[in-house]
């Protein structure tokens, strides 16, 4: 009897997908530059865009200099961690893994704990910050730097993957512990200072410093589409992509490098967002009905920049003044999700059961 | 090597095993060889060394010492890209990805031949296409690997070398995990394709029968020694009693797979002894200890059995007291007759 392929999308169905998800993207970014404190109408939101003067002056400098930079930032972040969760799944085989599974995240934190605690100990505080957060964002590079070095060295010498996750966890807690003694010699506004940070934050980043981040990671997604025939062949375990010719190490360096240059660069200006990685990469396999790189990766790029934009106009509380952590968002929209899809499948559908 | 040969495969004085910080030898000085077309049943004991062996083959870990010729080259002479193209492997590992389909998990074998970004052309599309009707699994193209059954999933796993198209095919325990028929089946296809495509495959087996039936060639691996050779060579001069013997199993060189024996320590006797027809008979007495006796030679329980019909089973069952019971089952004999022993 022949089996009804019930699961497979036909390539129509595709399409519509696609375009469903650009438009998506497009209306959520409108709408986190209209969305905030005060509400701007749509006209005058493209007006100021297109470089025409708008009829309320504030409302260019809101847009243009607060706004703009916001969601041009959401939707790097989005795709970066959305990408780099994506690949970590795919190399370790766990549906549970992230960005941050590496310990990038933690190696960040440590960067900017010896900073804001240890540093300013020394110098003012106030000195710090009149540095602006470049300092900030320097520190968390070189610490999440310091921590792929690490993890590229043992990289080459360890065969099995499984023995390379638990060495990540174990870096990225070695690098909490420090943090957490950090914290308890240090006074309470600098312990503040450090907290608001691990919030993550979308808007302290300039339009200078976009000048940064948007071609770093840009440049770590394109490694990423690169990467998307080794991340197929990956997937089926590295015994596999050994006898189908592909070089394990040089594929680990370029995975690891490019999970790095995303996660850590996103961690360094805006602090560790979590759950984006995990979670997107979940619903693109549940929309998709694909395994295949080739769809998933574009499809979950566009799924993170959406839905950290959603999480970011809910963040803004619209209509009034205060903003809440994009971190407490992401979690609060991440957790039911997975819980939803855990119960629906009974497990998450990913790897080997 | 035995001159005038084609071996494709052919190893020479090769240690296997593993580099840790004292590296261990897994077995050592071994000598075999492959020829274009036959398919090999690597079988031996657990924890012998036949993975390690396919391992060092398929290049997924290095010899400690000897030298392995593909082709009359080193295996080292060889790229990797390119010897993707001549030996393809399938692990023990069961792949069962959730949202793989059967078409995307086959396309794999032909990453040797695509571009950077694994993009199918058509001819690799066409390969893809062939390799899964030719394991005859071609109405199932668009389903998820999750959907289908573990006999399907070892075809499609042995359609994926196909696409890979390499002269040399390893398998690793194929019939793990499968039922009775689908073993047979899946080791049938595999002796076709060695038939139809001259293709060397070579795989691990604890299935002794089928090897036995199917294989061209035995790499019959015990602890320290190594025969090669067609099935019924290695029967006759006994390298499979040497190897799997036991204090349970008896080899049978006529059938050429291996039994139990049963200890028989009491007898009955059966009035109208036809011994093409007691072959059953034979095997349900013996299972509670009991011979048929035609010439009083053993310890009688002093109970007659009067067959009346074979298929299926009717007999009489006479006790000493002359009492006399009807039987329809070889069940209800046997336990009659351990009741009867047993008091």
């Amino acid at each position: 009897m022949r089996v009804k392929a019930t699961l497979i999308l036909t390539t129509q169905q595709r399409t519509i997908l696609w375009i469903l998800l650009i438009v998506g993207l497009v209306v959520a970014f409108l709408a986190d530059l209209l969305i905030g404190s005060s509400l701007i109408p749509l006209k005058e939101v493209l007006r100021i865009l297109a470089g025409q003067e708008p009829e309320n002056d504030v409302w260019q400098a809101i847009v243009l200099q607060f706004r703009l930079p916001k969601a041009l930032t959401a939707v790097a972040v989005g795709m970066a961690l959305a990408v780099s969760g994506l690949q970590m799944q795919t190399v370790f085989r766990n549906p549970l893994a992230g960005p941050y599974v590496l310990g990038i995240s933690a190696g960040a934190s440590l960067g900017v704990a010896i900073l804001v605690m240890g540093v300013s100990s020394f110098l003012s505080f106030q000195t710090l910050m009149n540095l602006g957060n470049w300092l900030i964002v320097g520190a968390a590079w070189l610490g999440s730097a310091l921590i792929l070095v690490l993890i590229l060295a043992v990289s080459l010498r360890v065969r099995d993957i499984m023995t390379l996750l638990i060495l990540g966890i174990m870096f990225g807690s070695g690098a909490s512990a420090i943090v957490s003694i950090l914290q308890y010699f240090s006074s309470e506004t600098l312990l503040k200072a450090f907290i608001v940070w691990t919030m993550g934050s979308l808007g302290g980043v300039s339009m200078q410093q976009l000048g940064i981040l948007l071609p770093v990671v840009g440049v770590g997604l394109l490694m990423s589409l690169l990467s998307v025939k080794l991340l197929n062949v990956f997937m089926v375990g590295e015994n596999y992509a050994r006898s189908m010719g592909m070089n394990i190490r040089t594929t680990r360096i370029l995975l690891f490098t490019s999970t790095s240059l995303l996660a850590g660069t996103v961690t360094a200006f805006c602090g560790p967002i979590g759950f984006i990685g995990i979670v997107i990469p979940h619903i693109g396999r549940m929309l998709f009905r694909t395994a295949n790189h080739m769809v998933l990766l574009p499809g979950s790029m566009l799924l993170g920049a959406i839905l950290l934009l959603i999480s970011d106009i809910i963040s803004q509380l619209p209509g009034t003044d205060s903003t809440l952590p994009i971190n407490s968002i992401t979690a609060l929209i991440g957790i039911p999700i997975i819980i939803w899809l855990i119960i629906k499948n009974r497990r998450l559908n990913l790897m080997n059961s | 090597m035995e001159p005038g040969e084609n071996n494709i495969l052919s190893l020479q004085d090769v240690a296997i095993g593993y580099w840790d910080r004292q590296h261990k030898t897994v077995f050592e000085h071994i000598n075999l060889s492959a020829s274009e077309g036959e398919l090999i049943a690597l079988v031996g004991k657990n924890g012998v060394g036949k993975s390690t062996l396919l391992r060092t083959i398929a290049r997924l870990q290095p010899e400690l010492q000897g030298t392995i010729l593909y082709r009359d080259k080193e295996l080292s002479s060889y790229s990797r890209p390119l010897f993707a193209r001549l030996l393809s492997f399938v692990s023990t590992e069961i792949v069962n990805i959730p949202n793989l389909s059967v078409f995307d998990f086959v396309a794999l074998g032909r990453s040797p031949y695509t571009n950077g970004f694994g993009r199918l052309e058509k001819r690799d599309k066409q390969a893809t296409l062939r390799a899964i009707s030719q394991v005859g699994m071609g109405h199932m193209v668009h389903n998820n690997l999750t959907e289908i059954s573990d006999g399907e999933r070892q075809r499609i796993m042995v359609a994926r070398t196909l696409a890979q198209d390499t002269p040399f095919i390893i398998l690793d325990e194929p019939t793990a995990f499968l039922d009775l028929p689908n073993r047979y089946e899946i080791i049938h296809l595999l002796h076709e394709l060695a038939r139809e495509q001259n293709k060397t495959i070579l795989f691990s087996t604890h299935d002794l029968s089928i090897a036995l039936q199917e294989a061209d060639k035995i790499w019959l691996l015990n602890k320290d020694q190594l025969h090669e050779g067609a099935p019924e060579d290695l029967i006759l001069n006994n390298s499979f009693e040497q190897v799997f013997r036991s204090k349970l199993l008896t080899f049978d060189r006529r059938r050429g797979d291996f039994f139990m024996p049963k200890t028989l320590s009491s007898s009955v006797t059966l009035k109208n002894p036809n011994s093409l027809d007691d072959y059953w008979l034979r095997k349900a007495l013996s299972r509670v200890g009991v011979a048929i006796d035609t010439d009083n030679s053993r310890v009688t329980s002093g109970l007659t059995i009067e067959l009346l019909q074979h298929e299926p089973i009717q007999c009489k069952l006479k006790l000493p007291n002359e009492q006399e019971i009807e039987i329809r089952s070889f069940y209800q004999l046997n336990r009659l007759i351990r009741q009867f022993i047993d008091s």
